[in-house]
Formats: C-alpha cells, sequence, structure tokens
C-alpha cells in the first residue's frame, strides 16, 4: 500500500482532532449569540443599577463585580452596584422589588432567595415573580477536614469516628435553619446514621478558622470559597456531594461512591429583571448578561473560583427550571423536616 | 531581630513605591481632615473608600485602612476637644476636660496634648505589635474558639459597664440598652426573624455607625442648640497655644499607664479603643491628687484618654490580624478590604502574604509619627473652626452625618436610626446615662450573643465545658470579679468614677 494512502486518513483524523479541540477549548455557553445588539429604543441611555443583597467582599458581591465588569466591556454601559446586605437577601430584594419595572435596575441573588420562597411563599419566586436574565455560577459542596487530621483519614474513617463520638462531633456550618447547607447535612447525616453537632458560622472567615485551629472536627461548604486553604494544603475534601466526582476531585468520593443516595442540592448565583420590563428590553439585557457570561474576564473569574468544574451557566429557561425544581425539592425537605411551610 | 529585619523590609517596600507613598500620605491626612470635621470622622472616610480599595493592590487598601485608623482616632480627639463632639466613642473622655480647655480658652494647649500623646501612644502601641502579633498568631486560632470570644466580651462588657455614666446602675442599664438593640434583626444562629415589626429593612439590624452618629454629633448639636435657644450658649475662645515639653513631663506616668491600659484594651476583640479611652481616663482620676479638678479642664485628662486611645490602635492589629476578629468600627470595614482581594485577615494571612503584613506594620509606625509632622501643622488651621458661628456649623455638621449614617448600608432606615438616637441621646445625657455604654453594648452584643450561641454549641449546651478551657474560664472569673468588684465600690467606697457636670 501507498504510504500516501495511509497518509491522507491519518491527516485528515489529526486536522479533525485539531479542530475539535479548538472548539472545545474556545466552546463557551453563549458563543452562540451574536456579538452586538442594537439598544431597542436607546435602551439603556444611562447606567444601570444592580441592587446586590449581601456585601462586596463575600462571593456575591465578587460574582456582581465581575459580571458587572464583564457587561460593560461587551455592551459600554455602566453598572453601579448598590450593595445592600441584610436579613439573608431580604433587604436587597425588598429594594429591588420598590425600583421601577424600567429595565434599569437589576438584582443578584443565590439560591438562597429559591429557599426563601419554598418555605414562605410570600415571597417572590425568583422563576415566577422575576425574569432571570441569567445563572452565572452553579457550584456543588464538599466535606473538608484538616490535611494534618491523624483522627480520620478520608470519609469512610471519618463516618467511623464521628458515630463512635455519639453525637459529640462537630462540622462548621452556615447559620441559617432551611439553608443549603443545613438541609444537605440532615441527607447526609440520616443516610449515614451519623450524629453531628452543626456548629453556625455565618461568616467565612470564623467559620474556616474553626477547622484550621481545631475549634470543629469538619467543615461544611464549596470549593471555590476554601480555594487557597486547598492550594496551601491545609485543608482536605472528604467527600464530593454530587452523584459522579467532578475531574478536579476524582480522588475524593462522590455520593454514589460513598453510597449516600440523595438528589444534591446546588449553590447558584445569577441575575434577574422585574416582571413587566418592555419585552425588547428584557432581550437586550438577557442578549448583555448571557453574553457576558463567555467574556474572558468572566470565564477566568469563575474559573478561579472552581465555577468551571460543572456547568455553571443557565439561560431564562435553564434557569427558571432549575428554580422551579430547587424549589419544589426544599418545599419537600422542609415538610419531611416538619418545617412549617407557608 | 527578624522582626527588624522584616520591619525594615516593610518600610522599604513602603517608601520605594510612589503610589504606595501617595496613598500613605493621603491616609494620613485624611484621617486627620475626617476625623477632625465634626459629623464625619475616620468611618465615613472608610465607608465612601471602600469601594475603591478592590481598584487598589491588597497592600495599598490595607496599608491605607490601617493609616486612617491611626491619624482617625486621633483626628477625633480635634472636634471632641473643640465641639464636644467626639469624632468617635473612643473620643468621648477626651471631651471630658479637653472641651472645659477649649472654653476656658486653653484649646491649642488640649489639641497639642492631643497630637503628642496620640503620635506616642500610637507609635510605642505599633513597636509592641510589630514583636508580638506573629507570636500570638501562631497560637491564636488554636487558643482562642467561639468560647474564649464569648469570656472577652463579657469579661469587656464587665468593665465597660463601670464608665460613661452617672451611676453605676446607669451604667449597666445603658448596657443592657445597647444589647437590646443588638437583638433586632435576624438571629446569628438560626435566622430567626426578630423585632422588626414587619419592616423587612429592620431585618438588617441596627448598624452601630449611624447609632454613634446620632448619640454623639447630633444630640450635641440639640445640647448646644438648645442653649442657644436659652440665651446660655459661649462660642467658644480661640489660642493656639500648646503646652511644653516640661508640661507634657510632668505627666509621665499617666502617659505609661495609659499606654498600658490602651494596649491592653486594644486586644479585647470588639473594643479596643473605646474601652482604653474610658479606663485610660478613669485609672488618671483614681490615681490623681487632684481628682476634683477632673471634668473641669486638666490637661491629664486628655493625655490619659488621648494616649490610651492611640496605644489601643497597633493592639486591635492582634486581634484583627491573627483571629480574624476586628476590634472595633474601621477593623471591620478593613477585614472588607482584605476579602475584596480574596483575602482573609487570620493567621493564614501571616503564612501567605508576610510582606504585606509588614508594610501594614511600617506604615502604622510611620502614620503615628507623622501625627507630631503634621497634626501640628493642621492644628493650627482647624482650631480656626471655631471661628463659625454656631448656627452654620450646625447645619453642615447634621449635612455630614446623614451622609455618613446612608452611606454605610445605603439604607434611609440608618438616616431614621441616627435621629432617633439623637433625640433619645439627648434625653439620656440629661438623665446620667451613658450613650457611650450604648454603643459598646450594641457592638459587644453582636458578637457575644453570636459567639455565646456556638460556644454553646461546640460545648454540647453544657456550662460546665468552660471549665475544661482555660482562657474561657479565667475570663469569665475576672468579668465576674470585676462586677463583684464594682458592685462593692459603689456600695462601700463610691470609688465609681462620676461623668463630669457638663456631659450630663
Amino acid at each position: 500500500m501507498n504510504y500516501k494512502e495511509y497518509l491522507m486518513p491519518v491527516a485528515t483524523m489529526v486536522v479533525a482532532m485539531v479542530v475539535s479541540a479548538n472548539v472545545a477549548i474556545a466552546a463557551c455557553a453563549t458563543d452562540g449569540l451574536p456579538d452586538s445588539m442594537e439598544k431597542p429604543s436607546g435602551f439603556p441611555e444611562r447606567a444601570l443599577t444592580m441592587i446586590v443583597p449581601y456585601g462586596p467582599a463575600g462571593g456575591s458581591g465578587q460574582v456582581a463585580q465581575a459580571m458587572a465588569q464583564a457587561v460593560t466591556d461587551l455592551t459600554g454601559v455602566a453598572i453601579n452596584r448598590d450593595h445592600k446586605p441584610g436579613g439573608s437577601g431580604t433587604v436587597g430584594m425588598t429594594a429591588f422589588m420598590a425600583t421601577p419595572t424600567d429595565g434599569y435596575t437589576v438584582l443578584e441573588h443565590i439560591d438562597d432567595a429559591s429557599s426563601a420562597h419554598a418555605l414562605d411563599s410570600g415571597r417572590p419566586n425568583p422563576a415566577e415573580g422575576l425574569i432571570p436574565l441569567v445563572v452565572s455560577q452553579i457550584t456543588f459542596s464538599q466535606i473538608y477536614i484538616r490535611e494534618n487530621e491523624d483522627r480520620f483519614t478520608d470519609w469512610n474513617s471519618f463516618v467511623e469516628w464521628v458515630k463512635a463520638q455519639d453525637g459529640k462531633a462537630t462540622i462548621a456550618n452556615v447559620s441559617k435553619e432551611g439553608s443549603m447547607e443545613r438541609v444537605t447535612m440532615k441527607f447526609i447525616t440520616d443516610a449515614t446514621g451519623m450524629k453531628m453537632q452543626q456548629i453556625s458560622f455565618d461568616k467565612g472567615a470564623p467559620r474556616y478558622g474553626a477547622l484550621a485551629g481545631g475549634q470543629v472536627d469538619a467543615l461544611f461548604e464549596q470549593p471555590g470559597d476554601v480555594r487557597k486553604f486547598l492550594d496551601a494544603g491545609k485543608f482536605k475534601p472528604i467527600l464530593t456531594v454530587l452523584k459522579e466526582a467532578p475531574a478536579a476531585f476524582a480522588d475524593v468520593p462522590s455520593l454514589k461512591e460513598a453510597g449516600l443516595d440523595f438528589e444534591p442540592l446546588f449553590r447558584f448565583r445569577g441575575f434577574y429583571t422585574h416582571v413587566g420590563v418592555p419585552e425588547d428590553r428584557v432581550k437586550w439585557l438577557q442578549w448583555a448578561f448571557q453574553k457576558a457570561f463567555c467574556q474572558k474576564s468572566y470565564q477566568d473569574f469563575n474559573e478561579s473560583k472552581y465555577m468551571n468544574l460543572i456547568e455553571s451557566f443557565r439561560d431564562t429557561e435553564g434557569a427558571k427550571e432549575l428554580i422551579t425544581s430547587t424549589i419544589k425539592q426544599y418545599r419537600d425537605v422542609y415538610k419531611e423536616m416538619g418545617l412549617e411551610v407557608k | 531581630m527578624q522582626s527588624f529585619s522584616n520591619f525594615l523590609d516593610g518600610t522599604i517596600a513602603l517608601f520605594s513605591d510612589p503610589l504606595g507613598i501617595l496613598i500613605f500620605l493621603g491616609g494620613v491626612i485624611g484621617g486627620m481632615l475626617f476625623g477632625a470635621i465634626p459629623g464625619v470622622s475616620m468611618l465615613t472616610l472608610a465607608a465612601i473608600l471602600l469601594p475603591f480599595t478592590a481598584h487598589l493592590s491588597a497592600e495599598h487598601g490595607i496599608m491605607l485602612f490601617s493609616v486612617i485608623y491611626c491619624t482617625g482616632v486621633y483626628g477625633g480627639a480635634i472636634t471632641a476637644i473643640l465641639f464636644n463632639i467626639p469624632g468617635a466613642p473612643e473620643n468621648a473622655p477626651t471631651a471630658f476636660d479637653g472641651y472645659p480647655m477649649t472654653q476656658k480658652g486653653l484649646a491649642g494647649k488640649a489639641v497639642g496634648a492631643a497630637v503628642m500623646c496620640s503620635a506616642l501612644g500610637g507609635t510605642i502601641s505599633a513597636v509592641i505589635m510589630m514583636a508580638a502579633t506573629a507570636p500570638i498568631a501562631d497560637w491564636a486560632i488554636s487558643a482562642f474558639g467561639p468560647p474564649e470570644i464569648f469570656a472577652l466580651v463579657f469579661f469587656g462588657l464587665t468593665v465597660a459597664a463601670s464608665v460613661g455614666a452617672k451611676t453605676l446602675w446607669k451604667g449597666w442599664l445603658s448596657i443592657l440598652a445597647g444589647l437590646m438593640i443588638a437583638v433586632v434583626g435576624l438571629d446569628p444562629v438560626g435566622g430567626i426573624e426578630r423585632y422588626d415589626f414587619n419592616m423587612p429593612y429592620l431585618l438588617a439590624g441596627i448598624h452601630f455607625i449611624p447609632t454613634i452618629l446620632g448619640f454623639f454629633a447630633v444630640s450635641e448639636i440639640f445640647v448646644q442648640a438648645e442653649k442657644k435657644v436659652t440665651g446660655v450658649y459661649k462660642a467658644p475662645k480661640l489660642s493656639v497655644d500648646f503646652p511644653s515639653l516640661a508640661e507634657l513631663i510632668a505627666h509621665k506616668f499617666a502617659v505609661i499607664r495609659s499606654i498600658v491600659i490602651g494596649f491592653f484594651c486594644g486586644i479585647l476583640p470588639g473594643i479596643g479603643a473605646t474601652l482604653a479611652a474610658f479606663m485610660g481616663y478613669n485609672e488618671a482620676v483614681r490615681w490623681s491628687k487632684q481628682r476634683d479638678e477632673f471634668g473641669k479642664g486638666k490637661l491629664e485628662g486628655v493625655i490619659s484618654s488621648e494616649t490610651a486611645n492611640n496605644a489601643a490602635t497597633g493592639a486591635a492589629m492582634i486581634p484583627l490580624l491573627a483571629l480574624g476578629l476586628p476590634g472595633g468600627a474601621l477593623t471591620a470595614m478593613m477585614v472588607g478590604v482584605f476579602q475584596m482581594h480574596d483575602m482573609e485577615p487570620g493567621p493564614l494571612v501571616f503564612l501567605n502574604s508576610p510582606e504585606l503584613v509588614w508594610v501594614v506594620f511600617a506604615a502604622m509606625f510611620f502614620a503615628n509619627l507623622s501625627i507630631l509632622l503634621i497634626g501640628f501643622l493642621e492644628t493650627k488651621t482647624i482650631i480656626n473652626l471655631l471661628r463659625i458661628p454656631f448656627q452654620f456649623l450646625a447645619p453642615l455638621i447634621l449635612l455630614l452625618a446623614t451622609v455618613g449614617a446612608y452611606a454605610v448600608r445605603g439604607l434611609v432606615i440608618d438616616v431614621v436610626v441616627m435621629f432617633v438616637a439623637g433625640v433619645v441621646g439627648f434625653f439620656l445625657r440629661r438623665s446620667g446615662y451613658s450613650v457611650a455604654g450604648i454603643v459598646l453594648g450594641l457592638i459587644l452584643g453582636k458578637i457575644g450573643e453570636q459567639t455565646f450561641a456556638q460556644a454553646m454549641q461546640m460545648l454540647h449546651f453544657e456550662w460546665s465545658g468552660f471549665i475544661g478551657r482555660p482562657i474561657a474560664l479565667s475570663l469569665l472569673i475576672a468579668g465576674i470579679l470585676t462586677i463583684l468588684g464594682s458592685i462593692y465600690g459603689a456600695f462601700f467606697k463610691r470609688s465609681h468614677t462620676e461623668m463630669p457636670e457638663h456631659q450630663g
């Protein structure tokens, strides 16, 4: 056989591989959207306001800053961030609902808005009472121990040790009853038969300090929030609260590998506008925020926060599905927990 | 020697960077000015600058805030002395003697003493901080958990109750009022909504900055306005005579005592400079042979208070850097600066960013020295504020205070809180309650409630768990002894320091 007969298909295959690899590298969820979009009747002709229901320093503050910058880079429209922290997001939501429905005010919010509605239907349903423009961060949780821990070293030895403590073992968690963290811990303790004392820390720094200083035995957190401790070799994950372990944590047991059978809950952050905003303005905002998700600056930001390990993007319809299913899941769990669902 | 070498490295890094020098000087002057301008404070400046620090490097942002902290604590003394409006709670005792000195035409002496003693207290505190922070950081996270922090807060509260009010009981009632205000909003453990009266904005709780502005600045305007209306208002006399060196040397023991007190108090998280100033002042009264002269314009009162509150600035950086625990409002904002740069104050900062820590240390050291140089130059200008007629100054103070209250969280309710606190403070001061005590109760109450709940969870809701934690137990016992001692003093010795009449 002539070597050219071999060369041709091999070359074709190599080219195909290179092309597909490039596509894979370059592919981003909203690459298919147009690079620009005409402003409907001049909207927006002034800066947008983004209400952020949390402080500028936390995860929400940071994602708001990154998204606002990406939208501005893309469209040239400035975005003023207005932080209104307090009340687990209630203050910011209330302030947003009081603003005009002209499209000039957008809201950043997290899954707490969904769980709040699940518990009290008087609170706005983010899928129906608001219009999701984009969900730009979706992440999962893990359980961490100190790297130099010698009482247990992995998930199985941890479970065994906790059971031997007869309810005295401690885990640092966030405070709010009915939160994603609390509900997930209930799933885990119910499934394993562990009894643990959850210590409520509503701020990250003391929560992480408690594990680093040996004040608690373990920590429940999302990987992006403790990345610096992971990179510094201070903490190590022993359980990933996902059905299948992502490649970055391939050696950490997933729910399936740990024999835990429940649907994991996710932490997600997104951006919303009012119901009642003129349709053409909504379309422009959807384009701007969804397209901004694929701006390099935003992608770099998400990567730095481990927000690229699972698909972090949802468009309006995808966000509605995510929120609706999350609300249903929370509501079922709350009823099971005996919480009063209004 | 390692610390000295690190300090030199920090100094070189600070002064070899033109932008760093610019930010340093901006912080020094800005802190002094905002501390000195009535109605606003270093906190207002910090709140305004906070979002902009995102565009600075972490070193520059944190250095800026630490410099503002050092010079702002001093700057607040100016308004306390000139207008009886403390720039911050830590300057409140300065007003006890500083304001009467102004009324006697000795404003220059009082401000000059504040400049020198603030610089001295702050510089020595910075030196001790540099020598002590790193070792503390090594053991802090393992030694200080929620039970220990709660015990520290309890201990701080027991001392705080003995200052500022006319009687011990009014002091305690003031503290308890502050603690009650602290529970408004979501509970820090279960997220339970409390005392919101169906107003969503109250879920965010009552913030201490508008409360401070109301209790101190707004209520003082009401006090002065009342005097104006009733015809007893007297415009203060103007003078720029600074104290002589001999006058200051004569008070060397008061300076040393206040440095020790200030540094110790500064280490207590959530208390810091405020308690330092009150305790420094109180101890000056206790050890003086001329007790009757305090509150009537005695230089030692200003010296003791200002030395102590600046001595607390360096010390307050220890719980912030070692534990991630802010010692007061400004150090709380510094946490925000850290987090904006994806960092958390705490021992990991020493591990991950030692260069940042030493640039900050060097900046604080030189900021305190700068108080001496710039303070004297600035003072001669600022004293001329006394020339502004009250009817023009008062609206300006109210305007600036309103902006300052709103700027903290962008909530109108904070402005409402400020004015309510102003009215309530006006009446409370007339009846001998301590508005500083209320503010302390509010600040410490939030920290104390959270750490108490965490401590009880960690100790499995068994009080006996504190016995197994020697530091927490010692602090709790010391706090209880302090309460017993103050009760004994109130009944049998009458040694309690009464608030000077003009404050009532």
